[in-house]
């Protein structure tokens, strides 16, 4: 008999302990939880509230502002669907980066390759990972940006707009990182036709 | 003489024909190369993207060749003359333009796309009947019923052993002593005691440690979204979505348009099966729908999508630190060169994301003081001129290089203020 409850116990102690999950779904306990999180509104926290308790709040900028250290804005806005005079008016849009110095051309080919290369390809042929002949999961070809000749100000408006099945990077790059990615590409179609 | 022109015909026309059919085969060919050129940045076969599928353009023109290859060559023309099924396509993409092609491609060239549309057949898929994950069902089941049987075979075996012993001791006439209970041996209640202490003892301990701390921590998310697929198979950089880590504080979550840079033309997932960490099967197709739902992206209205629709997703935060302790990303990206992997794990091998390391303080600091400062080629940096000098004249060894700890990386106040 006492071989036998003996022989319970530890079948019992063996099931609890192989049942219970290694997955762990819901978080630990916090000591002293109202140090642990924060009694001030953070990040991506629900803020929808805040007008109601009389504060007042905006989570973007008041329109106009511009960041320190930042390009003057695009005057040309985006076109309603199936409208492209802006598209067209914004060729004349200068690029105020002519040429990138080797330290700037090294960050912006970084910046090229997390953003763009993806799609358009990091030797710039429109066959990124995402294309890959036809073969990765994005049905529309990328351009080719090696063999694309288009204004400055007008890649501007697509990059910053959306063009096609591209959309927006505005949220990514900022008015600086755009005009320096379209001078990179520029910079690298003169590279290969000096070869 | 009549044998030998007639054979030179044959000979000759043979060689046409087999010419002929071997430049129609280099057309068809050329006719992929130039879609996939010029035409696939807006159409697919099967699918609408930013302008319609392809896939039987002939029959819907009325099997009209002539007017299909004008209006490739410049669609305005043709709305503009008043044809009824162009003025009908231009209204019906929201008077979305197709760009002209005529001083692009010459005829040819574009019958050799429609060659290529009109032969285009879409891949089946194989059916692969003979699914290895059964298998392993089959193990475990086996392997159960095993366990199973030992059990019952070592139950009947005690049972057997107590009866042979009940009538050994009958045959030898032997009353059993009566044993003390196991609940009142005092020897038991000692082991017992002191089992419990150690035992109980250990588990708070541990658990009390473990307070706060969330190691391992893999919630569901609103979307089973696999950074095995984006950053693992399609090699998406982290800071394609996560820029902010080298901008900021915060690694940011990406926002609805990020997803939609790609989803709004990948709508259906067709890489390998998916499985959560439970082991069930998790469509991909519908999770990308899910993101749709989020996004107010309507797949058959793609181009009339407005990304101010948008409603956020909200993701169950996974790594957090307590409110008392400063974390800037941008520092440990940028200036201290740190992999994203270092402290978030393999992220691109997991389907769901999970904790990786505990984010305890025992664990900042460790590596504040196992880290080398990564000194070259970082302007945040320069002013450590002092180390600079020791470590050229050698009164520093540069092999070991100097940690975060030595230029004050384990002060409370760099974290705690």
């Amino acid at each position: 008999m006492k071989k036998l409850s003996f022989i319970v116990c530890f079948a019992i102690t063996i099931i609890v302990v192989s049942c219970s999950s290694s997955i762990k779904r819901s978080p630990n306990n916090a000591y002293m939880p109202d140090m642990a999180y924060s009694r001030a509104y953070e990040t991506y926290a629900d803020h929808s509230n805040l007008q109601k308790e009389g504060i007042n709040y905006t989570n973007t900028p008041v329109a106009g502002t511009i960041a320190r250290g930042e390009e003057f804005p695009f005057p040309y806005t985006h076109d309603a669907i199936g409208d492209t005079t802006n598209y067209s008016a914004s060729r004349a849009a200068k690029n105020p980066f002519d040429s990138l110095s080797a330290a700037d051309f090294k960050e912006v080919e970084r910046l090229y390759l997390v953003n763009c290369g993806i799609c358009h390809g990091k030797d710039l042929d429109g066959n990124g990972p995402l294309w890959k002949d036809g073969s990765g999961p994005y049905p529309a070809a990328p351009k080719n940006l090696m063999t694309l000749h288009m204004p400055d100000g007008q890649m501007f408006y697509s990059i910053t707009y959306g063009k096609g099945q591209m959309g927006s990077y505005a949220s990514q790059l900022n008015r600086k990182e755009r005009w320096q990615v379209i001078t990179y590409i520029k910079e690298k179609q003169k590279e290969q036709a000096a070869n | 003489m009549i044998i030998r022109q007639i054979a030179k015909t044959i000979l000759l026309s043979t060689i046409i024909l087999l010419s002929a059919s071997y430049s129609n085969k280099a057309t068809a060919q050329e006719g992929k190369t130039i879609f996939n050129t010029y035409c696939a940045a807006c159409h697919k076969m099967d699918k609408d993207l930013t302008g319609p599928a392809l896939m039987g353009v002939e029959e819907r023109w009325g099997n009209d060749r002539e007017k299909l290859v004008a209006w490739v060559k410049n669609s305005a023309n043709l709305i503009a003359a008043g044809d009824k099924h162009a003025t009908d396509i231009f209204n019906k993409w929201n008077k979305l333009p197709m760009a002209p092609f005529e001083t692009v491609l010459k005829d040819a060239e574009i019958n050799a796309v429609l060659d290529y549309i009109k032969d285009w057949k879409p891949e089946v898929p194989i059916v692969d009947n003979n699914a290895n994950q059964t298998s392993s069902d089959k193990n475990s089941l086996l392997l159960g019923i095993i366990t199973l049987a030992l059990a019952l075979a070592a139950l009947i075996l005690l049972f057997v052993k107590r009866s042979l012993k009940k009538l050994s001791n009958e045959a030898l006439d032997v009353t059993p002593v009566k044993a003390i209970p196991v609940w009142k041996n005092k020897s038991y209640i000692a082991l017992a005691a002191i089992l419990l202490f150690v035992v109980g003892g250990y588990f708070t301990t541990t658990s009390a440690i473990e307070l706060g701390r969330n190691k391992g921590y893999e919630p569901i998310q609103p979307i089973f979204y696999s950074h095995k697929v984006h950053a693992g198979v399609n090699q998406i950089n982290c800071l394609y979505c996560h820029g902010g880590a080298e901008k900021g504080k915060h690694a940011n979550i990406p926002s609805v348009n990020v997803c939609m840079n790609c989803h709004k033309s990948i709508t259906e997932y067709s890489g390998e099966q998916l499985y959560n960490i439970d082991g069930e099967k998790v469509d991909g197709t519908a999770e990308i729908k899910k993101l749709h739902e989020y996004a107010g992206f309507d797949i058959n209205n793609a181009n009339a999508w407005n990304p101010n629709d948008a409603k956020s997703i909200e993701w169950v935060q996974i790594h957090s630190l307590p409110d008392h302790v400063y974390f800037n990303h941008s520092q440990h990206v940028v200036v201290g060169k740190v992999e994203c992997q270092t402290c978030h794990g393999e992220i691109n091998k997991m389907d769901e994301v999970k904790q990786f390391t505990d984010l305890s303080m025992g664990w900042c600091v460790n590596c504040h003081r196992e880290t080398k400062v990564q000194f070259k080629e970082n302007g945040f940096y320069s002013i450590y001129e002092k180390y600079h000098n020791e470590l050229k004249n050698g009164k520093l060894d540069s092999t070991k290089g100097i940690t975060v700890e030595k230029i004050g990386g384990t002060e409370c106040q760099k974290c705690h203020y």
